[in-house]
């Protein structure tokens, strides 16, 4: 068997330029391009994953936001809940301080009104008692209204003060006695003696009448007065009476 | 004198080289697979079509085969071993041309392919183990192994030409006296079966290549190599 060596040589030359072209212009190419097309896909799967982790995040953004709005919403509803609670019992406590202060006001207008009328209702009563009496004491004697009345005016000039007992008839003045009539002259003379029994010294006596006096004595003093007459009793129970309708 | 089919005639003489048919074919073969890459590959787009999806289907078959043999990233020895299986498929199936003998079924060209290999399993443990760590793996699993392993590596040279050599020869006698005996349409189907004769041969010189790569590459002093197919350029 012969062996041809320059074809042998030819050939190997052949084989390795065709190693070389199709490394060069086959083998090259379609590596670059599979790679290429792989870097492209790994680019895509990148970004996706990236747009992924990113609608995620964004997603996880959202949560958190709707998660704090929803707290806020809360904290809101709260607080207005109890600003609201807190101006219900004000409004309450104000309705009831306003009840209770108009309830006080209608009730101090109520008692005002009520004393009132009893006074009215006293002062009434009592005008009719003085009336009364003032008609029953007219039907009394005339004697009666001068004469039980010396003792008891005595008596009562008897009980004042020293200085107010000095007044009376000082320096000879005559004591003006007021009575509800004119005084006879026994009279006069019975309560002269009497003031001056009262007073120990003599004094003397001019005489004033003064129908409203209705019966009794009274003595009229610069600092003081001795009353001792149905006027003065009659005021005396009027006064009564109306402190105690007020009452 | 009948002059012996396996001699080679001189077609002409470029000064003292004689260029015989083996190379013209291999040349037209050549010239074809270059065109054709030209024209394919100078517009490859990221969206393939139908033409580029082919080219990459083959591809990635060659790369996907070599990874599994060589257990590594197939892109340093993608152009060897691609370019072996294109030429030899491309050459067996050249004898459907008329008139055409395929180059593998001369002897040259079988022996220039299974030098070729040699060289690169040589090439490719030198480059990975370095010249030390290649030139010990003829020392294994001993030292007294190493003329064994040698005469391994020629003779698993020659079985390579042989077995090329012997299944396209003899398909391209057997059509040759099968036509010369019956007449013009009788060896299509001998030829049909010389097809898929000739790509099994591709196949299985490409995978030995493979082997003996891997066998040249492979060893506990090799770097490991993370695999990334189609990552990187031959």
């Amino acid at each position: 068997m012969h062996i041809d060596w320059w074809t042998l040589a030819l050939q190997t030359i052949n084989l390795l330029v065709l190693v070389w072209i199709l490394s060069r212009f086959l083998f090259r190419p379609i590596a670059d391009i599979v790679r290429q097309r792989q870097a492209a896909a790994d680019e895509l799967l990148e970004k996706a994953e990236a747009q992924r982790q990113q609608a995620e995040e964004e997603e996880k953004q959202a949560e958190a936001a709707q998660k704090a709005a929803e707290k806020a919403r809360g904290n809101v509803l709260q607080d207005a809940g109890r600003e609201a609670e807190s101006e219900k019992a004000q409004i309450l406590a104000d309705a009831r301080k306003q009840a209770d202060d108009l309830r006080a006001a209608v009730e101090a207008e109520i008692e005002r009104r009520r004393k009132a009328e009893q006074a009215k209702i006293g002062e009434q009563a009592g005008a009719l008692a003085v009336e009364i009496a003032t008609k029953l004491f007219t039907r009394l004697p005339d004697s009666a209204k001068i004469d039980g009345f010396v003792q008891g005016l005595a008596e009562a000039v008897a009980k004042l003060p020293g200085q107010a007992r000095d007044e009376i008839g000082a320096d000879g003045a005559a004591v003006t006695v007021l009575a509800a009539r004119k005084m006879s002259d026994a009279e006069v003379a019975s309560c002269r003696d009497a003031l001056s029994g009262a007073l120990g010294r003599e004094v003397s006596v001019s005489v004033k009448v003064d129908p409203a006096l209705i019966a009794g004595l009274e003595i009229e003093l610069p600092h003081a007065a001795v009353r001792n007459s149905f006027h003065a009793d009659l005021d005396r129970i009027a006064t009564e009476l109306a402190g105690h309708a007020e009452a | 004198m009948t002059e012996s089919p396996l001699e080679l005639t001189p077609l002409f003489h470029v000064g003292p080289v004689a260029i015989t048919s083996p190379v013209i074919t291999t040349w037209g073969i050549m010239a074809a697979m270059l065109a054709f890459c030209l024209l394919t590959t100078r517009n490859l787009q990221l969206r393939p079509g139908k033409v580029q999806a082919l080219l990459e289907l083959v591809v990635g078959a060659i790369d996907h085969q070599a990874e599994e043999v060589i257990r590594r990233d197939p892109a340093p020895f993608r152009a060897v071993v691609g370019t072996i299986f294109l030429f030899i498929l491309l050459a067996n199936w050249s004898a459907l041309l008329p008139g055409v003998e395929p180059p593998t079924a001369r002897l040259e060209t079988d022996a220039a392919l299974a030098l070729i290999v040699l060289a690169a399993s040589g090439y490719f443990g030198v480059r990975l183990r370095g010249t030390r760590g290649y030139l010990k793996s003829f020392a294994q699993p001993t030292w007294a192994m190493i003329p064994l392993n040698i005469v391994e590596q020629i003779t698993r040279t020659f079985s390579l030409v042989v077995r090329l050599f012997g299944n396209i020869m003899s398909g391209v006698f057997v059509i040759g006296i099968v036509l010369s005996l019956a007449g013009l349409f009788v060896p299509i189907p001998l030829m049909a079966l010389e097809l898929l004769s000739g790509t099994v041969q591709a196949y299985i010189f490409a995978i030995l290549a493979c082997v003996f790569i891997a066998t040249a590459v492979s060893g506990d002093d090799a770097p490991a190599e993370t695999s990334s197919k189609h990552g990187s350029t031959s």
